[in-house]
């Protein structure tokens, strides 16, 4: 857990300071030294421009950290908003709302995505909007579980007898409880809205370049497996190292905040 | 247990029908029209085309004669495939989605429950971190260079198993893998998790004081309660499986329904985008429904609503 | 619980194995040529096809009046020869007496006449009804301002001659009919059967092959006709298997199931040594569009520079696909191409030109945007032109991306300040690559128009004299590429295949065109 903490810092240091750990920039075009091995100048190789794979990456790492935790961030903010209230409301606007989430569970994630980066537009915005308008109905459902169960508690019955607005109650007394579900769930939402973004890039609707992210590249190299493994190879090393990272992450704050859940 | 069972068939149809509406506008929002072509169409062409299918009708026009063929179970014409309306292309292309994702679902629970279980048995060993090393390594794998791996390992170079096409038998082992390895990995880290849970419970400890071993813990009393949120996501990851899957139904060439989530986009073929979704959405009210009717079965301290 | 997975267990062995009984295996010595398609074929009905998957299917399938040789030339087909009348405007082809549908009965005039009329018909909405556009009345019929199919110029005189009435002179107009849009139709089938015509249990044709089964999405096989009035066709069957992914296609090639592949451009560096491995010209042109109506490019001058600013050789490099550079428009291998036309790279003129426009650096331009299709290779090339803009003109620019639909909307709405299109080849005239840019083509998407360009155009379309004709093409694309510039060509395309050396007979044409009906396999039966 420890490791994967480092791990992750580092990979925030490198998003931050990208510009000065790459030896390249990141679309620096050499046509003449198109889709090299990996060698002492190239420590990845270059791709189908000439351009430098590692510099590439490293410039990916900032764009896929961006794009996945505003995603995870902002499916928890509307997932929670929409879960809480639910849950401390309960009865018949409860059960409306989760009816609701009922009919956007059966429209399939995959044609919604497509369907709002395509009116949207391209680029970032347009990914992340519609990776976080898919992401938030798992954590929506998750929070009201919580809620309905910790509104029950004796203290929340106390702040009520003692006046506390509905709006404190949940503010204060509920969400805080919380915390811990959020947090690892922040650890797992993260890798998927990676791989989201990568199935994107696959389907035509990724990043606009000369922009890359981890799911671009992988993209533009999975083809030239048999050819050119280099292309493949570290983008996908990339996603598999963060992923174990997140996922041991989650697993070691799901055990230091007692969490029961997974899903 | 009939009225529950009638009251979630009858609340299926306002689902269905909210989530035909939101794709029906949806998708007419999105830019980009069915016959808008490379080489331009004369515009008395154009219009042609677009009074046979009633596209220049009025929006709410348009909606209503959906909906009204619906009723009827028509689906429409496909716009893309002249001559096939959409119930044809439907029932041409599930059957093969439903072969193809049952063996993905056989696939993902005997090496995701094999594979959790040994890891929740021997949790904290070297077993243990080695399917979780698999399993996060399932999981974090793009599916495409999943299946571009597959390919070159198993017919490229061990030249065991077809590429791609949909011949015989043996070519419904690698698209499955393809497909099913990320839900194995799910349900490994799923009944992993709900092992180690179980374990803390009073009744195992009461088990373990009348001496009983801990593989017969294990397998008596543990498993039993372990599964059960493996079969919570059954219901949904079947109905996700039996849709098919874009990515791998192009990389292996498979003739399944899972393409037209992205094709039937790309040629703004609404009636077929509309076709699809219903079919998806039906499948999981349906599975959700089983899934509850089923879990009485497994678990007997949850009694239905 | 046990009893619960054992159950789901056999449930999802038995119906997933339970299709293993049902494919039959079918065996046999026949000999038979495997390619792949890129998509499902989207129709049949010749009258509705547009895209180049269902031609390849249905080219040989059924044959038209004529059909090309392997010079792309055309030559007599169903019709055995034809006559011009003195003004070039009345055709009249006499047909073979010899040729017959599947079904048995003669292909005659009124065959033609039929198809004709329905591709016309407005009620058939055909998108390639504009084909038959220079015949008399033609347009106004299939606008719906003449109702009367009677007065389109199409007559038959009697049951093996078929007259056509022309607008005006088409010099092209016998390439017109080796369209597939252009081949005969069974009045009485299409009516018994409407929209299901085309299935395999009901399709009548005349061509060299039969259509034996159509798996949707997935297969189509095609059988030799053994009464085609060419001959039977060596091959016994002909399969298409539905593989959109090039990769794919590729193992496939590979491992013996394929016998013709187009190479991904990723592989083709590996495949060049490869004995298997064609490369041939490609009729289609690729080339950057300026909106003419947006600053700066409302400046002949910046358009000038910009197009001058590219070192057009970087392309074949970066593709790798045998790209021919371009800097004039009509292709390699099509009457009336001219390399010598046209913006070449230089530098200090470019610069020049820039200053001259009140540019004195780069930097001083507004924002620039250029606009393609999510395409790899678009994507590629687009990397490419921005990186050598910024690097010889100072100049940056913005690349956006969109969907394809997105981007036809978008060039129609607002067209960007740069965008990228191509086009193919319908007929091997160079009228189908310059009329594109005539100031009434909805197919012109720079917004600029110039009489004397749309004048050179319409005399070249009806020029008999090919040193004349030649004239005409060479000024109308100086006017395109040099003097007013709203395009930039950028390369002319090829085609890079593997093919298996047991396949005989295959040729491989600039219009990417695959007649199978002469194709013979040597030695080994599949």
């Amino acid at each position: 857990m420890i490791i994967s903490l480092v791990f992750i810092i580092a990979l925030c240091v490198i998003s931050l300071l990208g510009d000065f750990i790459s030896p390249y920039a990141h679309d620096l075009q050499e046509t003449q030294n198109s889709l090299a091995s990996p060698s002492f100048e190239h420590w990845m190789g270059t791709d189908e421009l000439g351009r430098d794979l590692f510099s590439r990456l490293i410039y990916g790492t900032r764009v896929s950290m961006a794009v996945s935790l505003l995603t995870a961030l902002s499916a928890l903010f509307l997932g929670t908003c929409y879960g809480a209230i639910s849950g401390y409301v309960g009865g018949r606007v409860d059960n409306w709302m989760m009816r609701g989430i009922d009919v956007l569970y059966a429209i399939p994630d995959l044609l919604l995505i497509i369907l709002i980066t395509v009116v949207i537009g391209r680029g970032i915005t347009g990914i992340f909007l519609a990776l976080s308008l898919v992401g938030w109905i798992t954590v929506a459902r998750l929070i009201r579980g919580e809620v309905l169960r910790l509104k029950e508690n004796a203290y929340v019955e106390a702040a009520r007898a003692f006046g506390a607005t509905h709006l404190r109650i949940l503010l204060r007394h509920i969400l805080p409880n919380t915390i811990g579900v959020l947090i690892v769930t922040l650890t797992f939402r993260i890798p998927s809205a990676i791989l989201a973004e990568s199935t994107l890039s696959f389907i035509g609707l990724g990043l606009t370049p000369p922009a890359a992210s981890w799911g671009t590249l992988a993209n533009e190299g999975w083809k030239a497996l048999k050819f050119y493994p280099h292309l493949i190879l570290f983008p996908s090393l990339a996603i598999f190292i963060t992923m174990l990272a997140f996922n041991f992450l989650g697993d070691g704050l799901r055990d230091v905040f007692d969490v029961n859940q997974e899903k | 247990m009939l009225v529950y069972f009638l009251r979630r068939i009858l609340w299926a149809i306002p689902v269905l029908w909210l989530v035909a509406t939101i794709t029906f506008f949806i998708m007419h929002v999105v830019p980009g029209g069915p016959f808008d072509r490379e080489k331009k169409l004369p515009p008395e062409i154009q219009a042609n085309i677009e009074a046979k299918y009633h596209l220049d009708e009025p929006i709410l026009i348009q909606y209503s004669l959906y909906l009204k063929g619906l009723l009827k179970g028509d689906l429409g014409p496909s716009y893309k495939y002249v001559g096939r309306t959409v119930n044809d292309v439907i029932s041409d292309t599930l059957p093969v989605s439903i072969q193809l994702g049952l063996v993905a679902l056989l696939i993902a629970l005997i090496v995701g429950l094999i594979t959790g279980i040994t890891s929740g048995a021997f949790a904290n060993t070297i077993w243990d971190r080695m399917s979780m090393f698999f399993a996060t390594a399932g999981i974090s794998i793009p599916s495409f260079v999943l299946g571009a791996l597959l390919i070159l390992i198993f017919s490229h170079y061990l030249k065991l198993l077809p590429p791609a096409l949909w011949e015989n038998a043996r070519s419904v082992i690698l698209p499955a893998c393809a497909l099913g390895l990320a839900p194995a990995a799910y349900i490994a880290r799923l009944i992993r998790a709900s092992i180690l849970e179980e374990k803390h419970q009073d009744y195992v400890r009461t088990a373990r004081a009348k001496g009983f071993s801990e593989m017969m813990i294990l397998l008596r009393h543990v498993l039993k309660n372990a599964i059960a949120p493996v079969v919570t996501i059954i219901g949904p990851l079947t109905a996700t499986l039996v849709t098919g899957s874009f990515v791998v139904e192009f990389i292996f060439s498979v003739p399944g329904m899972g393409q037209f989530f992205i094709t039937a986009v790309t040629n703004r073929d609404y009636p077929l985008i509309m076709g699809v979704t219903l079919v998806y959405a039906a499948l999981i009210v349906l599975a959700n429904l089983l899934v509850d009717l089923l879990y009485p079965l497994i678990d007997p301290r949850i009694k239905l609503e | 619980m046990n009893r619960f997975l054992a159950l789901l267990i056999a449930l999802s062995l038995g119906l997933g194995f339970l299709w293993v009984a049902n494919q039959k295996e079918e065996s046999g010595n026949f000999s038979a040529f495997r390619m792949n398609l890129s998509s499902e074929p989207p129709t049949l009905d010749w009258s509705l096809a547009t895209d180049n998957v269902s031609i390849r299917v249905i080219e040989n399938l059924m044959e038209g009046l004529t059909e090309y040789d392997a010079e792309l030339r055309p030559i007599p087909a169903i019709a055995k020869r034809w006559d011009v009348s003195e003004d070039g405007r009345v055709y009249t082809f006499y047909l073979r007496p010899d040729v017959y549908w599947s079904d048995g009965l003669q292909v005659t005039a009124q065959h033609f006449e039929y198809a004709w009329k329905r591709l016309l018909n407005p009620k058939t909405a055909s998108e390639y009804a504009y084909f038959l556009y220079d015949i008399q009345n033609a347009a106004e019929y299939n606008a719906g301002t003449i109702k009367d199919a009677a007065l389109v110029g199409v007559k038959t005189l009697d049951h093996l001659s078929f007259q056509v009435t022309l607008k005006k002179q088409a010099v092209y107009f016998p390439a017109i009919t080796t369209f597939t849009a252009t081949f005969p139709q069974r009045q009485d089938l299409i009516e018994k059967y409407g929209d299901r015509w085309t299935d395999p249990a009901y399709l009548v044709v005349c061509g060299p092959f039969l259509l034996k089964e159509w798996h949707h999405e997935y297969r189509l096989t095609l059988v030799a006709n053994e009464d085609y009035y060419g001959g039977r066709p060596s091959l016994d069957r002909v399969i298409f298997y539905v593989v959109s992914e090039e990769t794919t296609a590729l193992t496939l090639y590979e491992t013996g199931d394929l016998d013709r592949v187009t190479l991904p451009p990723i592989a083709i560096p590996k495949y060049k040594s490869h004995p298997d491995y064609v490369q041939a010209p490609f009729l289609r042109g690729y080339y950057y569009g300026f909106n003419v109506e947006k600053a700066p490019f409302d400046d002949v001058r910046v358009r000038q520079a910009f197009s001058m600013a590219i070192n057009r050789e970087e392309i074949p490099r970066i593709l790798k696909g045998g790209e021919l550079p371009a800097t004039s428009w009509i292709p390699a291998g099509m009457f009336a191409h001219n390399p010598t036309i046209g913006l070449s790279f230089n530098l200090k003129k470019a610069q020049r030109l820039l200053t001259e426009a009140g540019y004195d650096s780069g930097s001083d331009l507004p924002p620039i945007t250029l606009a393609f299709n999510t395409d790899p290779t678009n994507r590629l090339l687009a990397q490419n032109i921005q990186a050598q803009w910024k690097r010889n003109l100072g100049v940056s620019v913005l690349l956006d991306n969109m969907e394809w639909k997105v981007y036809l909307g978008q060039l129609k709405q607002d067209a960007p300040q740069v965008f990228r299109l191509g086009w193919g080849a319908d007929y091997p005239d160079p009228d189908n690559f310059m009329n594109l840019f005539t100031s009434t083509s909805g197919n012109n998407n720079t917004r600029w128009g110039n009489p004397d360009y749309d004048r050179l155009i319409s005399e070249g379309a009806s020029e008999l004299d090919a040193s004349k004709r030649l004239h005409l093409y060479d000024k109308a694309q100086r006017i395109l590429t040099e003097s007013d510039a709203p395009i930039m060509p950028l390369f002319f395309a090829a085609q890079n295949l593997l093919i298996r050396p047991s396949i005989e007979g295959l040729t491989i044409n600039a219009m990417d065109l695959l007649s199978l009906k002469k194709v013979r396999l040597k030695g080994e039966i599949h």
